[in-house]
């Protein structure tokens, strides 16, 4: 019986009770032995849930509040646009990759453009390169932008959420301008640029790069010391670089970790190699440094824009390569030549036969890296489209670090990941 | 291709000087590539063939073999291919009669930044050795190739469908025989009305 | 009672208790947070600071189908997700409304596939379609004030002569409002 009497309200227990008057919880000492698989509560995380970032189902099973095995399910947004990809030519192909990473859907697009342009050995003109580089690096912002904000909503800084969509609008503008859809924006074309840039593009883009640096410094303030932040992020969801090289992670994910490997830097594309940015390593591995990586992206990506401008404001070259194989005249020649309305007729309504052949290209993608393999059998159709999404795979780490973590810390893992499920799922 | 005999291989080609430099490995000569030099020596008989298409080199391999043939490029020091980008298969029904995939597995290599393909050609059936003992990171992926194809991975830990339902039974819908909007229509689940598949695109490819 | 019921039509509201009670449901349409795609990006921004759904219609996202009296569906529904969809939408507690975002819901959108339900109205009966691949944000506050405008007629014909009965009457309004459109 308990050492201290209980107070009178209180009813006596029955069996072995030992209170803590200060606590007031009650430890029950009478041995009843469950077995593993009885004292385990298994715990779905529905495909509907505002945590999950779309429709991820997570099937937890725990001890207390402790994750013993966690075991994603994923498929509820199989679209098939691998088989798609099979089924319709080559530039029909483009906008269904939008579809998949929608949050940085032009860096899906350029992905895939090249991915085209290197089995067709097609290289697009230097304007149109520079272009790509500031959509590609838009994107990027707004896709950590995206990131930051549902992570941080869902660990509870419920206003990040405001701020960062508040930024987000500012990009999506500028994509309207330029090509009319907000989201799901088919802004690459194979062989460059088919629509002219508008002239008060650049000094829009400018605009938001004189805006942006201040207003990610909100960010900085709100989140990188706040004690509550770090408490719920540092140490949470360790990732050792051979851990993270194992388990394919790319990306952000690996390059929290410590692992360099940058796409734009270990084999570079358009014009990367003449761009000077640097590229942030994290040295724990934890969502904390994740985190820190990622807005020091945006930082670099921002650096990137404005040395992109600079160079393609005194250009006046084309915008689209002139391959008369592969890729549409241009709309001048369309509607005055005859050879050219006809290589147009055929080419939208046959396509182009790019060799028999195979090609991959990769693009590092907000989220990791984006790969698109591509076999050509000589037809106007790809062969077989695969897009190696990087969330599919970097998703694939959340049982090994979920293990032995609270359930709290679930949310934060996921948000760390950084998945979209239409990337993931496809 | 490549084929070169033993002969032309010897005396074809001066030796050059530093044979792991990066050049090499973008060299015309798909044989001077030194992850094929090394694997050929290391695996002759288990290779079928070599290609180059533009700068990537795709290394066909027997797939019995597939498993130790990554795991040696893993673990060789020079040539460093720690990173398994992708493992996915192509559908070859089209373009061959034997062996009907080709499970591909795409490989980089941190220090020398270079990209290369394995390819490991199996019948309807015929399992792959799986690479999950290898990279825990194949998991998924490998998950993902079954589920789209029907392709069996020996070793796998968990082969069951990923990105379809659990109880899809309409077979593996990546095959060049699966028509693009399935076979099935889609079943009422308790809904106020049942729409069948019936055909409604009169123009473009039938599919 | 019996004589002021046959001398309305059904349109009309019957009893100013049922205009308040319906002015107060479309005031303050609680949505079930359900992003499924793309939509759900366009939705979510539609509820931020520059679009602002939620403060300014009363609208308010809510994690629980308990608690919500409106669905939008915003996104690919696949044959896995569908019985999910289906759960959820009778889950919700009456009067519900379902609003279809975006081609994809509509009609399936540009996935015609194996794996793609071709439309959420093969799922849950919908109310209004927002056609759009995403629609803009703008577009959805079209189909919300459109279905305000819908929220506005609805007469609790369901308390008062059945679910199978307000359930026929939607049908033969559905039949009326397919009937003018050319096929």
């Amino acid at each position: 019986m308990s050492t201290t009497a209980n107070p009178a309200w209180i009813p006596e227990f029955v069996g072995d009770v030992e209170s803590t008057p200060n606590s007031g919880t009650y430890t029950i000492t009478d041995q009843v032995q469950l077995s593993d698989t009885e004292s385990q509560m298994v715990l779905n995380m529905g495909p509907q849930h505002p945590s999950t970032h779309g429709v991820l189902r997570v099937i937890l099973r725990l001890d207390g509040e402790v994750i013993i095995d966690c075991d994603p399910v994923i498929g509820y947004l199989h679209r098939g646009v691998e088989k798609l990809g099979e089924s319709h030519r080559y530039a029909q192909v483009i906008p269904w990759t939008d579809r998949t990473d929608y949050v940085a859907a032009p860096m899906n697009n350029l992905g895939c453009a090249m991915a085209f342009e290197k089995l067709v050995g097609l290289e697009s003109p230097e304007r149109a390169q520079y272009w790509r580089v500031i959509f590609s690096e838009l994107a990027r912002i707004a896709s950590h932008l995206v990131w930051l904000g549902t992570h941080a909503l869902d660990i509870g800084a419920l206003s990040m959420s405001l701020y960062c969509f508040r930024e987000r609008e500012l990009i999506l503008d500028v994509f309207e301008a330029y090509c009319g859809a907000r989201l799901t924006t088919n802004i690459m074309e194979i062989g460059g640029f088919s629509r002219p840039i508008p002239d008060f593009l650049p000094d829009q883009i400018r605009e938001f790069l004189k805006v942006f640096p201040s207003r990610q410094q909100e960010y900085v303030d709100i989140l990188t010391a706040n004690p509550i932040w770090i408490a719920r992020t540092k140490d949470i969801g360790v990732i050792s670089p051979q851990a993270a090289i194992d388990y394919c992670l790319t990306g952000a994910c690996l390059r929290g970790s410590g692992v360099n490997y940058d796409i734009r830097k270990a084999m570079p594309y358009l014009v990367y190699d003449r761009l000077d940015f640097e590229v942030p390593l994290g040295t724990r591995g934890d969502v904390y440094d994740r985190y820190l990586v990622r807005m020091e992206e945006m930082r670099q990506a921002i650096r990137i824009i404005a040395q992109c401008l600079d160079a393609v404001e005194k250009m006046d070259t084309e915008l689209m390569a002139y391959e008369s194989a592969y890729v549409i005249p241009p709309h001048k020649g369309t509607m005055t030549t005859a050879e050219d309305m006809q290589r147009h007729f055929i080419w939208v309504i046959k396509g182009f036969s790019p060799p028999v052949g195979e090609a991959y290209f990769a693009v590092e993608h907000p989220k990791g890296e984006n790969g698109y393999y591509v076999v050509s059998d000589g037809t106007a159709i790809p062969y077989r489209f695969r897009i190696r999404s990087p969330d599919f795979v970097n998703l694939g780490v959340l049982p090994y670090v979920a293990e032995g973590a609270m359930l709290a810390d679930v949310v934060a893992l996921i948000g760390t990941i950084d998945i979209v499920l239409g990337s993931v799922d496809r | 291709m490549n084929e070169t005999s033993i002969q032309e291989f010897e005396t074809g080609y001066s030796e050059p000087e530093d044979i792991w430099a990066r050049t090499e490995y973008f060299h015309q000569d798909v044989e001077r590539h030194p992850a094929v030099r090394e694997v050929r020596a290391a695996f002759g008989p288990a290779i079928v063939t070599v290609v180059r298409y533009g700068d990537e080199t795709t290394i066909h391999v027997e797939p019995e073999s597939f498993r130790e043939v990554c795991n040696y490029l893993r673990t060789h020091e020079q040539l460093g291919f720690v990173v398994l980008t992708d493992v996915t298969a192509v559908d070859m029904l089209k373009l061959r009669t034997t062996p009907r995939f080709d499970v591909v597995a795409l490989l980089y290599s941190l220090k020398n930044r270079v990209r290369l393909r394995i390819k490991a050609g199996v019948d309807d059936g015929q399992p792959v050795p799986s690479l999950v003992p290898l990279w825990p990171g194949a998991n998924w992926l490998e998950r993902e190739t079954f589920d789209m194809f029907g392709i069996v991975f020996e070793g796998h830990p968990n082969l069951k469908r990923i990105l379809l339902a659990d109880d899809w039974d309409e077979g593996f819908p990546l095959r060049k025989d699966y028509p693009l909007r399935g076979w099935k229509e889609y079943p009422s689940y308790n809904t106020e009305r049942m729409v069948p598949r019936t055909r409604t695109r009169w123009t473009g490819r039938g599919v | 009672m019996g004589l002021i019921d046959d001398r309305f039509d059904k349109n009309v509201f019957v009893t100013s208790l049922d205009f308040v009670f319906n002015w107060a449901r479309r005031s303050s349409l609680w949505w079930l947070q359900f992003g499924l795609a793309c939509c759900a990006i366009e939705m979510i921004a539609a509820s931020m600071a520059r679009f602002d759904l939620a403060e300014r219609f009363g609208m308010l996202y809510r994690a629980s189908p308990r608690q919500a009296d409106l669905m939008i569906v915003a996104g690919t529904v696949t044959k896995k997700m569908a019985p999910v969809v289906r759960t959820l939408y009778d889950q919700m507690a009456d009067p519900k409304w379902v609003v279809s975002m975006g081609s994809c819901a509509n009609v399936g959108g540009p996935f015609d596939t194996y794996a793609v339900v071709q439309g959420v109205d093969q799922v849950v009966p919908v109310d209004i379609y927002v056609p759009g691949c995403p629609p803009t944000p703008e577009s959805l506050y079209y189909g919300i004030l459109e279905l305000q405008n819908k929220v506005i007629k609805y007469d609790s014909m369901a308390k008062k002569q059945g679910l199978a009965e307000a359930e026929n009457f939607r049908e033969v309004e559905r039949q009326v409002a397919m009937s003018a459109v050319r096929v």
